[in-house]
């Protein structure tokens, strides 16, 4: 293989064509990395969102078809009033869709609301005192007491605790050690209003059903941030006024007859991309004439979307640098080639095979290219780092607008009880408190991009760099095969 | 070793031919010069001894097989080393790396024998300084030693050499020649030189004149 040591000879005794070579390489070496960096980052943000942005199935009271009953039935009955008449959902369900393939974990949520007994609840000036109709959910018989009561499986698997718009600040959270007894987390508000702390008792009074009034010990304090106070429709009573108990008591104080069930359930699922399917699995273990299943993954939508947005524009720049860069390389090795006719026209003299002089071409490229990646290498970073960022607070711009839209209209008043558009849970409009949308943390979570060089982006760039070689030597090997030494040698 | 039969060349149509008919033959261990003015066709005949071109009329033998049988590029790898008036080295690389590139290229048996190379370079006159530095940084006369040298390295047993005079001083001249000569009778091979200078031409072996068309012998 002499063409490796007539490559390597030509390289090393002419040091500045050689270097000129490599800086070119590197050039072009270097945006064809800037655009796998910038598309790899963008894949895995991709994939971290899909993780961490989760996505959600909730199953509820089906209250189209509810609707729907309740006009055929007046139609024909005329005598009384007509009724809606929605189903709670069985628990014994929720556990059958919790088997399904990529559901991370459930909660339950029942809403409810309950009296202050011995204690002041918080007056929000300006409340009015016609609630329970626009803000409530639908299918409960929760009346309008002036404590409203959020049964949760667990606190930090709702989503204002997730999103942490509400935070523990004192004792602990509700959990599932906790289904079946009394305890309550209050909001710090409430706590500081009637100097309430953890270990003290406070009595409410059910509206409905049983009437009977509870003794609830505290077990925490929460603190909901201000903002989302901005969410509630004006039905719902002050957001320090919500608490939170087990759904076991929630269920209590609505009657005997809620046993075992709950407003709605709320489904993780693990992978965000299987959403649909698992609401298509779930819809085959549930009557879907009385309960439906909705999803939410409207928040990994927009980040995949405004992923997808980068990936496509880094794609189109290795593209284009790949395109641009072997036309420029093509052209140099042409004019190489013309320059080492004669060159070429003495080794065709000694009888050297065309296919090893162009194998020669390819070698010094070759080796070009291993200098040209590693000076890629070195400064990719700091290109990738700088074109990253701009990209990223281009798309998070686009994301927040887009995600406050959303929010604005999920959190209409009166909307609250239909289907769960843009808020992840029914029972948020009616508390008011816990809940908020995720346009915050989606866009944080956009601003991750994380690009860094690999091993891996130098081994896909190596890849990239030796297709633009082999395609510029063949482009122009034909000078070399066309060459005849006669001509080269002899005018 | 090497005959023609009915050779003709000529560049765009037959009527402005160079040769034709031309049927001459070439022995081993016997130099020969051609000779002839300038524009005659004495570089387009021995582009075609070395294969770097095809005759348009008749062929070329080497020892009985017709050289484009062989494939001229395997000819002018196995059989044939050429010398040129502008010497046709590689210009960045050393008087050594030249001669073990054109061994390795052309597959001699001498392939890789460094000190073979360098052990030919010092007959020629070339020094182990000149030897490692690059060929360029030597004087003409030295760079057409090291071609020469090249064609002693190589296998084949044809020499064909271009005005390879044509840029040296009296004195390189005549030492250019001399090696020749031994190349013709040392290494047995056949050498065959083109020229213009009447001292080379009387220098070998046999000439002949390249002269309206035809060649003839002249000593
Ligand atoms: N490539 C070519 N195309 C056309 N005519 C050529 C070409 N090369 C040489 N000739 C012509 O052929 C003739 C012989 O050229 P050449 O063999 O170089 O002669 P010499 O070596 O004897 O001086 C000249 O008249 C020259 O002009
Ligand atoms: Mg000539």
């Amino acid at each position: 293989m002499n063409f490796f040591k007539r490559a390597w000879l030509n390289l090393t005794a002419k040091k500045g064509r050689s270097i000129l070579l490599i800086l070119v390489t590197s050039a072009i070496m270097l945006f064809v990395l800037a655009g796998l960096l910038i598309r790899n980052a963008a894949d895995s943000a991709t994939s971290n969102a899909k993780r961490s942005v989760g996505a959600t199935v909730t199953l509820s009271a089906n209250r189209a078809a509810a609707f729907k009953q309740m006009r055929s039935r007046s139609s024909t009955s005329k005598t009384s009033r007509p009724k809606l008449t929605t189903s709670p959902v069985k628990l014994s369900d929720a556990k059958q869709i919790a088997q399904l393939n990529n559901i991370a974990s459930y909660s339950a949520t029942v809403s409810t609301s309950a009296n202050a007994t011995g204690f002041d609840a918080i007056s929000t000036s300006g409340n009015s005192s016609t609630s329970g109709g626009m803000g409530m959910k639908g299918g409960s018989t929760s009346g309008s007491g002036d404590i409203a009561i959020s049964g949760v499986t667990s606190t930090s698997s709702t989503p204002a605790f997730e999103e942490k718009s509400s935070k523990m600040t004192k004792g602990r959270g509700i959990t599932t050690s906790d289904e079946g007894t009394n305890h309550v987390v209050i909001e710090s508000e409430l706590a500081k209003q009637d100097n309430l702390s953890v270990g003290d008792s406070i009595k409410l009074k059910a509206t409905t059903g049983t009437k009977k009034t509870y003794t609830m010990t505290i077990v925490g304090i929460y603190k909901a941030s201000s903002s989302t106070s901005t969410q509630q429709g004006p039905g719902a009573t002050d957001p320090s006024n919500s608490v939170y108990t087990s759904y076991t008591f929630a269920n209590t104080v609505k009657g005997s007859k809620y046993q075992n069930t709950a407003d709605s359930v709320t489904f993780k699922v693990s992978n965000p991309a299987k959403v649909s399917a698992v609401k298509t699995a779930g819809k085959k273990l549930i009557n879907t004439s009385k309960y439906s299943l909705t999803t939410n993954d409207s928040s990994y939508q927009t980040v995949k979307a405004s992923m997808a947005n980068v990936k496509s524009f880094a794609d189109k720049i290795v593209w284009l640098v790949t395109i641009a860069g072997t036309i420029i390389l093509a052209l140099i090795v042409i004019l190489m080639i013309r320059e080492r006719r004669y060159e070429i026209g003495v080794l065709l003299s000694l009888g050297e095979a065309r296919w090893k002089i162009v194998a020669q071409f390819f070698v010094e490229m070759v080796m070009v290219l291993v200098v040209s990646i590693a000076v890629a290498g070195v400064g990719g970073k700091f290109v990738g780092n700088q074109l990253g960022q701009q990209l990223v607070s281009q798309q998070a711009t686009t994301a927040t607008t887009s995600s406050t839209a959303t929010q604005t209209k999920g959190g209409q008043p009166g909307v609250g009880g239909s289907a769960p558009s843009g808020n992840r849970k029914p029972s948020d409009n009616m508390s008011g408190a816990p809940g908020s949308h995720t346009s915050g943390t989606t866009t944080q979570k956009q601003a991750e991009l994380d690009v860094s060089v690999t091993v891996f982006d130098l081994v896909e760039l190596g890849g990239f760099g030796l297709a633009i070689m082999f395609l510029s030597i063949m482009l122009a090997a034909g000078g070399i095969l066309r060459l005849q030494p006669k001509k080269v040698l002899i005018d | 070793m090497l005959k023609t039969t009915d050779l003709g060349y000529w560049y765009d149509r037959q009527e402005n031919s160079l040769f034709e008919h031309v049927n001459l033959e070439f022995k081993s261990g016997t130099s020969y010069a051609i000779v002839g003015q300038s524009g005659s066709g004495k570089t387009t005949f021995l582009s075609l001894l070395a294969g770097l071109d095809k005759p348009r009329a008749g062929q070329i033998e080497l020892n009985g097989e017709p050289i484009n049988k062989i494939g001229l590029n395997n000819y002018r790898k196995s059989h044939v080393a050429i010398v040129f008036q502008s010497y046709n080295l590689f210009n960045y690389m050393s008087p050594l790396n030249n001669l073990l590139t054109a061994m390795a290229v052309t597959d001699s048996s001498h392939r890789g024998d460094k000190a073979f190379a360098a052990a030919m370079l010092h007959k020629l006159g070339i020094t182990d300084a000149q030897m490692t530095k690059n060929v360029q940084k030597l004087s003409g006369g030295q760079q057409q030693r090291v071609a020469i040298a090249r064609t002693m390295v190589c296998d084949a047993k044809l020499v064909v050499a271009d005005e390879p005079t044509g840029n040296l001083d009296e004195e390189n001249t005549k030492y250019v020649i001399e090696q020749f000569q031994r190349i013709a009778h040392d290494q047995h091979k056949c050498v065959i030189i083109v020229t213009h200078e009447s001292d080379v031409a009387k220098a070998c072996d046999h000439s002949y004149r390249l002269a309206k068309h035809e060649f003839a012998l002249e000593g």
